[in-house]
């Protein structure tokens, strides 16, 4: 153990703002309070006198108040600054977060495995709705009639994870197909509300039928907020929906892509919310399914070419995802725990657990999920795979309604062995193979292949190539299909990929038939007429695809004639095909290609997402052919043709976008025209005059539907048609020096964007195109670079797609004049924005458009920048995973994983470092017996803000928090500005610190001497706080849990509800192992407990259960008798602005929402929670697990 | 007060003089009105022979007059043959038409109307005459105008409101060539952002407003029905209503269906008794 320490503390010094070093301890400090592991902050010891009810099977109850006050995570509120009442400034709040989050707003087991039943009490405002999970039993009044309370019951067991939220002064529209079914939206939104879900109940419909099998809960909401943290989350019987989906009759673009997120929600309710998951490493199973059966849904609404579509495009970005970072792995299993175990040693983050996870990870994560469900289809076919979904259900629902039988419940949680065992139960295949490439391993295909055509065999000789060496590849070894389109007919041909074969005969059938006038059979049995001229004459061959199906995880890169690519554009039906033939077409810029991508843009049978392709590869061939080019500009005839007046072929026709196709194609061809470029490299004018005229003489009067998507398109097109200012001697961009066509560009985005102010566009499409265009101005060097404009835009209170427009240009302009100053905004924006999914954005389009990359000089990069990020990693995100995955992201973008190169030498550091800290900082001043157990109890600390910035000793605590266990852990307490020497009242919440910034930084203990402050803000103090400590711990009037407080002066705050848990301050050895046992029976021992909003709560305390502990294996065998065994949570929240300190037990919840002055009262109230189940879980272990990204205050009453 | 009036109003208006010119145009106005009234009674009883009337039975039929006065049936009866025509209310000034301006003859009052009421309009006012200016039937030359005048309007108005508001400029040297009026951030952003705009409503009302009020018509029939039948079972059936039936009002039918969030909020004691 010496050792190690040393190793590490060398380690430390050079390895400080490592982010090795910070992704282990990250992953670590979430390992330690992982609930799926039985961990978490909140342990209670259950006091040896109620051992013996224990032992008896006895019911044992817990009380836990608490309030919530401020909460920075967790739950959002939006409270609207405008005049009124909370209800008429459409004020509302809502749960939110990723993964299981809901910890952070009310104490709870916090996993997926863990189901019970809930009853839910809130107390709103009069105004306001409360919406939540299950069936709303009743609405009562309270006393002074101000207010009323909403019940509700959930009697499917469901995880605390399910459990949302959302109260507002939702205008309420109960569906009119479905009664169950009812919709909330912001006030003034109901229009557009009825439009939106109008068409859900199809969706419901057609889940119903291809499951054979009810939706599962009693009734369904969906709930539609501002400023959401995603667009779509599912929970338990109720969904929450960005306000951002809703729209008006009127529009046309959005209308697929809301329907997509409702049928997305409603899959996961099936399979996330009623399903839930055995453990994190099953995810991809409930991922899969609900979006497989998602894409069921695709193919039946949009129809085939769309879902083939959009299955190659998640393909092509899942390969182009793993082959960038490595591979994605669906199954990731940790046996042995070791480092070099690591299944994701590529990635800068562990794998382990959802919360560690980069959101991009995630999202293709999600992606990848599917697409192998997809590829077990093709293996069992669709019948069997509906078969196996609707046996979980089936079992799920039969389990479900035990009500006494909880240990039942198990059905309800699905695991990857679980599935793979009813796979194989009902189609009686082994698709083990598949499940080890793709779900067990991580990684894709990828394929090189070409052919040659011998003519005296009549064979094709094709050679299929892999590239499993690269990062993110794999060896594909098995059938794969190759269809070969010969002058006869299509042929599918399976061959077999082994390890050595590259080559492969495949015979062909037809010789010279090409003399004989007939019609070409294709695959799906259709007869054309080709005309064969330019085909080779030696070859039947007309095209070849492999793996057509796309039932590998794979790119191909094929070589065949350009004619062949042509020939695959035109007569090959499917849209994949087209699509690849397309891409492949842009490396063969003729006159034939040209021919063949007019003709199918031409086509109106042709799907229009082909067709939309084709114009942008008609600019790139165009381009390259631009001195050869005759005729018009590339398309110009075209669009004259299908959209222009007869009589005036420069004036378009009035709008009717009644046909979708040709309004895709209308909305796109001019964008791509604007990439034309003549032989100077410049735009032709008679492209900008033919646009400019298209905004001048857009007429949207008689149309339907509205034209700004249209209209935000045309200035996409303008800023494409933008080429570089011509700069003499770096001239300062003025007016004088104008361009001619950029003040006819400038000219039209000024109308535009003005006028949006008068009428505005749905979404605002049109400012955000405009301001897209402006920043091209800039960055080509016509308009003067200046963020100023942007930064206006991307303040808070624009509409959020203006905001994230806004702040793309601004990210870009950091980049372009590499500004210090606007990264600093940028940053400062990332920890001060109101809205979660701005923060999070604004990160995530940093590590996109990096300022600067490792290994890149820019004055940008300095030690400052790598302070803070760091402290960003650490503490400014500690309230949401996703943010701080995002910093972690672009921290490592700008750094990489190894000590970033602009710190000072670490040589120089660590002489600093020791020089400063030396006492701090050596290891011996940890006594042995402390560090071996006790240590654990310091860190854990699940707030890898504190591991982040902590000593090589930290790390090591971190490391080994695994297999110490701590021998007082009792009772957390955990409290700021607290000064622990004048024990609270009893039942005192602590009050809000007006001053939270600093408050949260100062941590203070009774029993160090002179009551030091400690700053968390930088690493030396931080130090100095970890061997504050250490030095603590050695003290054995420790109490357990509540190390921070002396055993004394806790007790002292127990004196009322003395029975539960006061009288147990010294722990016999054998228990202390099973610190967060259970409740008391009879004896309540109320937990107080206040959530506190400062961010950077460095401390955090968890114990870490053994499994080894001799009672949990005495008491195991009890467990499944535990079957009337309850719980009863009772949390209450209960708003109030004013948080009075000496405010008690009767509302002792407090949820307060940021804007001062909001009166959005809440009150929860959540009773019977029944005993958990999972087989995991034995009773020994409470099954409460809290886990506060923020200060945690814990009283014992 | 009232004597200065009286001798004032004197010169004025011969038979109204009894109107006094009360400092307040509202009760000048109801005296007028009850002296007009009193001449009318007077008149009908002159016509129904009677020679004399005490001015107590006058005031009393004036005040029937006034309160039950059936427009409906004036018509008829001012048609009457016999009828008494009361003596025009002297004009103070006739209104003078320009002689060169008339064109024909007036059509003369009918009977009934008393001829002191002013003189019908000259017939051309009577008549439509259908322009026909040259139209621009050119369908290129009336989009180029259309699009010019839209152009311009909204040029104007942008910078209109350019000029009167706060302004961004793209330029650090000029200010007034591309004037752009400044971001200001909304209370509630996305009320601008989803709602479509009034000119857009409009629009929306003009194409298709009769389908949308089918549909939310539709809305509420069926639940009427099916709550009306199914009662109890209602909970456990997810079946999918499609009703096309079309018509009923909207009002109050929600609360038929059995929706836990449609249902009325209970009063308190129900729940205190725990």
């Amino acid at each position: 153990m010496i050792d190690t320490k040393v190793h590490n503390k060398n380690m430390a010094h050079g390895g400080v703002r490592n982010l090795n070093y910070f992704s282990n301890a990250y992953a670590a400090a979430v390992s330690a309070v992982d609930p799926d592991a039985g961990n978490g902050e909140l342990c209670i010891k259950v006091p040896s006198e109620l051992w013996k009810h224990v032992d008896e099977l006895k019911v044992l109850k817990i009380h836990i108040n608490f309030s919530l006050d401020q909460p920075k995570g967790g739950l959002h509120f939006v409270v609207p600054s405008v005049e009124g009442s909370m209800a008429e400034r459409g004020a509302h709040v809502f749960s939110c977060g990723y993964q299981n989050s809901t910890r952070f707003w009310f104490p709870c087991v916090d996993s997926y495995s863990e189901l019970c039943t809930w009853k839910l009490e809130f107390t709103v405002d009069a105004a306001m709705v409360a919406v939540s999970n299950g069936d709303l039993v009743e609405t009562v009044y309270t006393h002074d009639m101000r207010k009323k309370t909403f019940h509700y019951m959930l009697t499917i067991p469901t995880a605390a994870s399910n459990i949302s939220l959302a109260i507002g002064p939702f205008e309420i529209l109960v569906d009119p197909y479905m009664h169950e079914v009812t919709h909330f939206c912001l006030p003034q939104l109901l229009p557009l509300l009825k439009h939106t879900t109008s068409y859900l109940h199809e969706v419901f419909e057609f889940y119903e039928e291809i499951l054979t099998c009810r939706y599962p809960y009693s009734c369904f909401k969906t709930v539609f907020i501002d400023e959401a943290y995603v667009e779509v989350a599912a929970y338990a019987s109720m969904s929450i929906f960005s306000t951002n989906l809703l729209h008006s009759a009127m529009i046309i673009d959005e209308t697929p892509l809301t329907r997509r997120c409702l049928a997305q929600s409603l899959a996961q309710q099936f399979f996330g919310c009623f399903i839930s998951r055995m453990s994190w490493s099953d995810e991809w199973v409930l991922k899969g399914i609900s979006g497989y059966i998602y894409g069921l849904w695709m193919k039946k609404t949009f129809g085939v070419n769309e879902y083939r579509h959009w299955i190659k495009e998640e393909l092509d970005k899942i390969v182009a995802y793993e082959l960038k970072t490595g591979g994605v792995l669906l199954h990731p299993i940790f046996g042995g725990g070791k480092e070099k175990d690591n299944p994701a040693s590529h990635l800068h983050f562990s794998i382990k657990h959802p919360h560690t996870l980069s959101w991009e990870y995630y999202t293709m994560f999600q992606c990848k999920a599917h697409l192998v469900m997809r590829l077990i289809e093709n293996r069992i076919s669709m019948e069997f795979m509906l078969q196996v979904f609707n046996k979980l259900l089936s079992l799920a629902s039969t389990a479900s309604s035990q009500k006494f039988q909880s240990h039942m419940w198990s059905q309800m949680l699905v695991s990857t062995s679980g599935f793979l065992k009813s796979i194989s139960n009902v189609s009686g295949k082994d698709i083990q193979p598949l499940i080890k490439q793709w779900v067990d391993q991580s990684g894709v295909v990828k394929f090189y292949g070409s052919f040659a055509f011998n003519r005296k065999r009549n064979v094709l000789e094709l050679e299929i190539k892999q590239d499993y060496t690269s990062p993110g590849t794999q060896k594909y070894v098995g059938p794969l299909k190759v269809t070969v389109q010969e002058l006869d007919g299509s042929f599918n041909h399976t061959l077999q990929i082994e390890e050595n074969s590259l080559k492969h005969d495949i015979p062909c059938h037809s010789k010279s038939r090409r003399n004989k006038k007939k019609k070409i059979p294709l695959m799906n049995g259709e007869e054309v007429d080709m005309d064969l001229s330019a085909m080779d004459a030696d070859s039947p061959l007309l095209w070849i695809r492999i793996d057509p199906d796309m039932s590998v995880l794979r790119k191909v890169e094929f070589e065949q004639a350009d004619f062949m690519w042509q020939y695959q554009l035109r007569y090959e039906r499917d849209v994949v095909a087209q699509q690849e033939s397309i891409l492949a077409l842009e490396k063969f810029p003729t006159p034939a290609s040209r021919l063949a991508l007019t003709d199918i843009l031409e086509q109106e049978q042709c799907f229009y997402r082909v067709r939309m392709s084709a114009c942008f590869c008609l600019a790139k061939i165009a381009n390259s052919m631009v001195s050869t080019w005759t005729g018009p500009p590339a398309m110009k005839s075209l669009f004259t043709r299908m959209f222009c007046c007869k009589t005036c072929p420069n004036i378009v026709k009035t709008n009717n976008f009644m046909s979708f196709q040709s309004y895709f194609l209308q909305k796109t061809m001019p964008v791509a025209m604007a990439l034309l470029r003549d032989v100077h490299n410049l735009c032709p004018k008679e492209v900008l005059t033919f646009i400019l005229d298209l905004i001048k003489y857009n007429d949207n009067r008689k149309n339907k539907f509205s034209d700004n998507y249209y209209r935000a398109e045309m200035i996409d097109a303008l800023a494409n048609s933008v080429t570089p200012a011509v700069s003499v001697n770096n001239e300062v961009r003025t007016l004088d020096n104008l361009n001619p066509d950029v003040r006819l560009i400038l000219e039209e985005i000024t109308r535009f964007l003005n006028m949006e102010k008068l009428l505005p566009s749905y979404r605002h499409t049109i400012t955000v195109s405009c301001l897209r265009a402006i920043r091209v101005l800039q960055k080509n060097g016509h308009v003067p670079s200046d963020p100023a404009l942007f930064k206006s835009y991307a303040e808070y209170g624009h509409f959020v797609d203006i905001r994230i427009a806004a702040l793309e240009a601004v990210v870009d302009y950091t980049k372009v004049d590499r500004s210090y100053e606007e990264l600093q905004w940028l940053l400062n924006m990332i920890q001060n924005d109101p809205v979660p999914y701005v923060r999070h954005k604004i990160l995530n389009m940093l590590t996109k458009n990096p300022p600067f990359t490792k290994n890149m000089e820019s004055p940008l990069c300095n030690e400052a920048l790598v302070d803070q990020l760091w402290k960003l990693m650490n503490s400014g995100t500690s309230h949401d995973w996703r943010l701080r995955c995002g910093a972690v992201d672009l921290y490592f973008t700008l750094f990489g994983l190894s000590r970033p190169s602009c710190l000072p030498l670490p040589e120089l550091g660590l002489v600093l470092n020791l020089k400063e800290k030396k006492a701090v900082l050596n290891p011996t001043i940890i006594p042995e017996a402390i560090a071996g157990n006790q240590e654990a109890a310091v860190n854990p600390s699940s707030h890898a803000q504190l591991v982040g910035f902590q000593n090589p000793e930290d790390d090591h605590l971190a490391k080994e928090a695994s297999c110490n266990i701590s021998a007082h852990q009792q009772g957390v307490k955990r409290k700021a500005d607290t000064p622990l020497g004048s024990p609270l009242e009893p039942g005192q919440i602590l009050e809000k610190n007006e001053d939270s910034s600093k408050v949260k930084l100062k941590i203070r203990f009774s029993n160090s001497q002179d009551e030091e402050e400690i700053d968390m803000d930088t690493v030396h103090d931080s130090q100095a706080f970890i061997s504050h400590h250490l030095n603590m711990l050695e003290r054995p009037s420790t109490p357990g849990l509540s190390k921070y407080r002396p055993a004394s002066s806790r007790s002292a705050l127990i004196p009322q509800h003395s029975s539960g848990c006061d009288g147990t301050p010294t722990t016999k050895p054998q228990w202390s192992m099973e610190l967060a046992r259970k409740g008391t029976g009879k004896e309540q021992s109320p937990l107080e407990m206040s959530m506190h909003p400062v961010a950077t709560a460095p401390l955090s305390v968890f114990t870490k259960e053994s499994t080894s502990s001799k009672h949990s294996d005495h008491h195991h065998h009890h467990h499944h008798e535990h079957k009337k065994k309850k719980k009863k949570h009772k949390h209450k929240h209960k708003h109030k602005h004013k948080h009075d300190s000496k405010d008690k037990d009767k509302e002792p919840f407090a949820f307060s929402s940021p804007a001062s002055g909001s009166e959005i009262s809440v009150n929860i109230l959540i009773l019977e929670m029944r005993k958990p189940l999972s087989s995991s879980f034995s009773h020994d272990q409470f099954p409460l697990i809290f886990i506060s990204h923020s200060d945690l205050f814990l009283e014992l009453l | 007060m009232a004597d200065t009036a009286t001798t004032a109003g004197a010169g004025g208006s011969g038979t109204r003089s009894g109107s006094k010119q009360s400092t307040n145009p509202a009760d000048n106005y109801h005296l007028a009105r009850r002296r007009t009234l009193q001449v009318v009674v007077s008149s009908l009883l002159t016509e129904a022979g009677f020679e004399s009337a005490e001015k107590a039975s006058v005031e009393t039929l004036t005040e029937m007059l006034q309160s039950c006065f059936n427009v409906d049936t004036l018509p008829a009866y001012a048609k009457r043959s016999q009828r008494m025509v009361i003596t025009a209310p002297p004009v103070t000034n006739q209104p003078v038409t320009p002689k060169a301006l008339t064109a024909g003859q007036n059509r003369p009052h009918p009977p009934h109307i008393p001829s002191h009421f002013p003189e019908f309009p000259d017939p051309h006012t009577y008549i439509k005459t259908p322009t026909y200016r040259e139209p621009v039937s050119d369908y290129q030359v009336l989009r180029e105008k259309a699009a010019s005048q839209r152009r311009d309007v909204e040029r104007a108005l942008t910078r209109f409101m350019a000029k009167t508001g706060e302004t961004q400029s793209l330029f650090k040297d000029d200010v007034s060539t591309f004037p752009l009026i400044a971001a200001r951030p909304f209370t509630i952003p996305y009320l601008t952002a989803l709602l479509p705009s009034e000119l857009e409503m409009q629009q929306m009302e003009e194409t298709d407003s009769s389908e949308q009020d089918e549909q939310t018509d539709t809305e509420n029939l069926p639940l009427h029905i099916s709550t009306d039948d199914s009662g109890a079972e209602k909970e456990n059936t997810s079946v999918l209503q499609q009703n096309p039936s079309l018509s009923g009002s909207r009002n109050g039918e929600e609360n038929v269906i059995d929706n836990p969030y449609l249902r009325p909020v209970k009063k308190p004691k129900i729940r205190r008794k725990k």
